[in-house]
């Protein structure tokens, strides 16, 4: 009843975009996360493209929520995807908590140190 | 059938132990409070009883064993079940037949005498409850050993004798030098002991493979299942297998019957108190190995280069001993010598196969050495226990007791004819000439003969010297040494180190070297041990005879050195005697009558032979030693001089094997120290290094480097990812 | 070429513009503006999936409170030390990452991307993004999660207090 997309006419996507398509962004977000990650030195853009690779996952999770398989579109694809928007519900609930908690850890480590450099944070070494 | 006569060998082998018991725990109580006269006088007769009451329960035995039919001479007695283990059991049993109680009479009958003779001897000893506990003990520990029926009793018995030796040498242990000789003689003794224990455990083996594979013969180690079967067991193995079976019990044998090498320990031995010279190490305790060849005498018989050996052993033991007499100027020392000599001609004797004559040299060598041995003492004791024999001479005037006694002991060991001791050696003689056994081809018995000749000439020899400057010689020498005032007292010792023979060390006291009392507490000791006072050996000493308590026993030894020979041989036909036991007796004379033996014995070339040697002993002792001693009657003696040294120092045996066994016991722990540090040591810190290293090595992964776990992890999530990819494409599905 | 696929394409190029800048772009400040738009459009692309509260959600709360909040904290420690990334090109992670992120591209396109073009009947409820129907499963099907989700944020705040507080 409050569908907006009933409102809005905007044609299914279904038949037009193929699946692949958003699975291929979402690949490419997690690849770009994740080069980031390893390349970046200054930890809260680290932190970010934590964040891009937690987005890309999201991306992905709903794609197959919204393209279900034909096995699960013969059993419940209704359920398949409220089972994706959950979980995808769970990661944003998750990283925020995460990443206030990181942050204030950053920030903590950084008043001591005077420094933005994630390779300086390396004192638990064997 | 069991005669209750026999259960009695309980009460033989208890009484001494209660002897013990009742010394062991009443003795100071009772000196304590009676006085040290009549105190020891009660202690000495408790100790003496139980022996003598043995003695004559063993008279009994045998008298009953006997009327036996000499074919089921032996009567086996059980106890309790001792040992039980798999297949093997060893109870607690006792065998009463011809060999035991042959040895049992010896043991208890000489031990009698020597008993009553020690409580004369030991009358003024302070510890003298401590040395008749030891004494009893002892003779419980050889019965055990005769009297029992398989090997492991006869080891407790071996072992409990080489204790109480131990204790009785170093009776006197606050001379150090006493603990060392001690010391000296139980550890030789354990390097027999460990040839015995593997010769045991061989035979049992052996018994065991052939004969109790399914459990119904369990006694591996009993006589009665070991000895009528030996020619089954060793017809199971290899010929060389029973030899070293054999060999390894006569290493036994050579550790405690003093044959070379092992006989290092017997002169030291002499340290201890006369009586214990004459019971432990002249009659019982080293005969002991003559014993057990003679139980074990049906396996040594299958096994002639066990034989070879035994023979060859005994006679360079004899003749080693005999020659090292002669450098001897201690009395002691002398026929301590004269004992390994002998023990030499009883082994000859068991080499060549003649076992009966080996004990039968036992027995006689038993009355006439114990006889010297306790003359000896006689001597020692009148002589202010002073043991050179260069300063005796012209005894026989102050001792005619003791000093016929001796001669009479003399006579009986150089070989007079017709005294016992002259019967066994022409027994021994006689097999050794007519033995055929030889090993690789050369003649043993034959060669041994030749030795034993010349040994007895040279027993003569050394014997007559010693009788001649103890008893006979033209001065009494003792007068020559000035007198000194005596301000200390001569702590009980009748021997030291043998390298110290004549100059008297002074280790007094009891602890020389602070290791447990410190000065101060050493003098208040020795201020209150009562001292005895004797006085020097000086110009002034004029010798007194000994006690009634001291010569009966040596006269009743020297009457049995007389008759004990002619009556065991053919009164008791010992011969046939022990072959009832089990003993292996190649061939013995019918013996009819005193006349006919007589006859006999006069044809016979040996016979003269011995004789022959009997003379030249005596006669050119006489040469020698006769009037004066040779440095005082003008003889030359300055080329002697290199030999006497030599021969007093054991031709450097002695020192070889006592510093060679202790350097080399240092070198062998130096290297297992060495492989201890180096190997054992490397092996566990290497271990801890080589976790170290490995440590090292992955924390070189443990970087720090933010930055490098996360690449890791990519690689991680990579691999799993092309895995499951893997699984979905490949497989289809995956699980 | 219909209008979905248009929007679609240059969503999903905008998307990997904000992507590229957030890796590549000097300035952290920059690259949390990069990814704020990288977050916008990922919203927009929600919309086009017909998950319409997560788009709504993902507007709401990444880009419009966390994007925030890591602006604070650039703030912050932009204030305290000015320093830059430098030498990035020099770094030779760059080159080990840049070649681990081709490959898992070239790797999960190969073996995931490609046999999942297959087709789906994609005929069901098209109510499934509504908040209604969102709300439904996490008070019946998920209520577990949801509580637990809802402790988290819990702890997520009060870790957050204890770890800014300068002293405690």
């Amino acid at each position: 009843m409050f569908n907006i997309l009933h409102q809005i006419p905007i044609a299914a996507v279904h038949d037009e975009i193929p699946l692949a398509a958003f699975l291929g962004l979402s690949l490419a977000m997690f690849a770009l996360g994740s080069l980031g990650v390893l390349i970046r030195k200054n930890p809260v853009v680290v932190f970010m493209c934590i964040e891009l690779m937690l987005n890309a996952v999201n991306l992905s999770f709903l794609s197959f929520a919204a393209y279900p398989s034909a096995a699960v579109a013969a059993r419940d694809p209704f359920a398949s995807a409220m089972a994706g928007q959950s979980m995808v519900i769970c990661v944003m609930a998750i990283a925020a908590a995460e990443v206030a908690v990181g942050l204030g850890i950053i920030m903590a480590i950084f008043r001591y140190r005077n420094q933005v450099d994630v390779d300086d944070m390396n004192t638990m070494r064997g | 059938m069991e005669q209750e006569i026999f259960k009695n060998i309980w009460w033989v082998l208890a009484l001494p132990i209660f002897g013990f018991l009742i010394q062991a725990f009443t003795g100071k109580i009772v000196i304590d409070n009676l006085g040290p006269k009549i105190g020891r006088r009660v202690m000495g007769a408790l100790a003496v009883l139980p022996i003598a009451a043995s003695f004559g329960l063993a008279t009994q035995i045998t008298a009953a064993l006997v009327k036996m039919d000499e074919h089921h001479r032996s009567e086996i007695l059980t106890l309790f079940e001792w040992i039980t283990v798999g297949n093997l059991s060893i109870p607690f049993e006792v065998r009463v037949d011809a060999l035991s109680m042959t040895m049992v009479l010896i043991i208890t009958g000489i031990g009698t005498l020597i008993h009553l003779y020690a409580t004369g001897y030991m009358a003024e000893e302070p510890d003298y409850p401590r040395f008749f506990t030891y004494l009893n003990l002892f003779v419980a520990a050889m019965l055990i050993l005769v009297l029992g029926n398989n090997l492991a009793l006869l080891f407790v018995g071996w072992e409990g004798v080489g204790v109480c030796s131990y204790l009785l040498i170093g009776f006197w242990y606050k001379d150090k030098a006493n603990s060392f000789a001690s010391n000296k003689a139980f550890i030789v003794n354990r390097v027999g002991d460990w040839g015995l224990t593997l010769g045991m455990f061989m035979l049992a083996f052996m018994a065991a493979i052939v004969l109790g594979q399914d459990g119904t013969e369990p006694r591996w180690l009993s006589y009665d299942v070991l000895l009528p079967n030996a020619a089954k067991i060793a017809a199971g193995f290899d010929p060389w297998l029973l030899a070293i079976a054999c060999i390894l019990l006569f290493i036994g044998a050579m550790g405690k019957s003093a044959q070379f090498p092992l006989y290092i320990w017997l002169p030291d031995a002499m340290a201890g108190p006369t009586p214990v010279s004459a019971l432990i190490h002249a009659a019982t305790m080293v005969t002991s190995g003559v014993f057990l060849l003679n139980r074990m005498s049906p396996f040594f018989a299958l096994s002639p280069t066990a034989g070879a050996v035994v023979a060859i052993t005994g006679a360079i033991t004899a003749l080693l001993g005999a020659l090292i007499a002669f450098g001897q100027t201690d009395i002691k020392k002398v026929l301590a010598f004269s004992t390994v000599s002998q023990l030499g001609y009883m082994f000859i004797a068991c080499g060549v196969g003649a076992y009966w004559v080996g004990l039968f040299h036992v027995a006689t060598h038993a009355f006439f050495k114990a006889l010297l041995f306790l003359g000896s003492g006689a001597v020692i004791h009148a002589m202010a226990h002073n043991q050179d024999m260069r300063n005796y001479g012209k005894l026989l005037k102050y001792l005619p007791i003791t000093g016929s006694t001796m001669l009479v002991g003399w006579m009986a060991i150089a070989g007079l004819p017709f005294m016992s001791g002259a019967f066994s050696k022409e027994e021994i003689l006689l097999e050794s000439f007519a033995s055929k056994l030889s090993w690789y081809g050369l003649p043993i018995g034959q060669i041994v003969f030749g030795v034993a000749l010349l040994v007895a000439v040279l027993t003569a020899l050394y014997m007559s010297r010693m009788t001649y400057m103890t008893f006979f010689s033209g001065d009494e020498r003792w007068r020559l040494i000035p007198a000194h005032a005596h301000g200390h007292d001569d702590h009980h010792h009748d021997d030291h180190h043998h390298d110290h023979d004549h100059a008297h060390d002074h280790h007094h006291g009891p602890d020389t070297h602070n290791f447990f009392y410190t000065d101060a507490e050493m003098s208040a000791i020795a201020a209150a041990t009562p001292h005895e006072h004797h006085h020097e050996l000086d110009e002034s000493h004029t010798p007194h005879e000994v006690p009634p308590s001291m010569f009966v026993p040596l006269i009743v030894l020297a009457a049995l050195s007389v008759i004990g020979g002619g009556w065991l041989f053919f009164g008791v036909n010992l011969a046939e005697w022990l072959h009832s036991a089990g003993v292996v007796v190649h061939h013995h004379e019918e013996v009819k009558s005193i006349p006919y033996f007589i006859q006999k014995t006069l044809a016979k070339p040996i016979f003269w032979g011995a004789t022959a040697a009997f003379l030249v002993g005596v006669l050119g002792g006489w040469a020698i030693y006769g009037k004066k001693l040779p440095e005082n009657d003008g003889m030359d003696t300055s080329k002697w001089k290199s030999w006497r040294k030599a021969a007093a120092n054991q031709f450097g045996v002695d020192k070889l094997f006592t510093q060679g066994s202790i350097r080399g016991g240092d070198g062998f722990g130096k290297i297992s120290w060495g492989f201890d540090k180096a190997i054992i040591d490397g092996i566990v810190n290497g271990t801890g290094l080589l976790s170290k290293t490995f440590g090292k090595l992955f924390s070189g992964l443990q970087t720090g480097y933010v930055r490098g776990y996360a690449t890791l992890m990519q690689l991680g999530v990579a691999a799993l990812l092309i895995y499951f990819v893997y699984q979905i494409v490949a497989i289809g599905g995956g699980k | 070429m219909t209008l979905n696929q248009v929007a679609f394409i240059i969503l999903a190029v905008i998307a990997l513009l904000g992507g590229i800048g957030v890796v590549f772009l000097k300035s952290p400040v920059r690259s949390a503006l990069a990814l704020v738009i990288n977050f916008i459009t990922l919203g927009m692309v929600y919309f086009m999936l017909g998950h319409q509260m997560l788009g709504i959600s993902q507007i709401v709360v990444y880009a419009g409170a966390i994007m925030v909040l890591f602006l604070f904290v650039i703030m912050i420690l932009r204030s305290q030390h000015p320093e830059e990334d430098t030498s990035l090109w020099k770094d030779r992670r760059f080159a080990f990452g840049l070649l681990g992120g081709a490959l898992t591209v070239a790797l999960i396109y190969n073996f995931v991307i490609q046999p999942t073009q297959s087709t789906y009947g994609a005929t069901f409820d098209r109510d499934y993004g509504t908040p209604q129907a969102i709300g439904k499963v996490f008070f019946t099907q998920y209520v577990y999660p949801f509580e637990i989700i809802s402790v988290l944020l819990l702890l997520g705040v009060v870790g957050s207090i204890m770890l800014a507080k300068r002293k405690f």
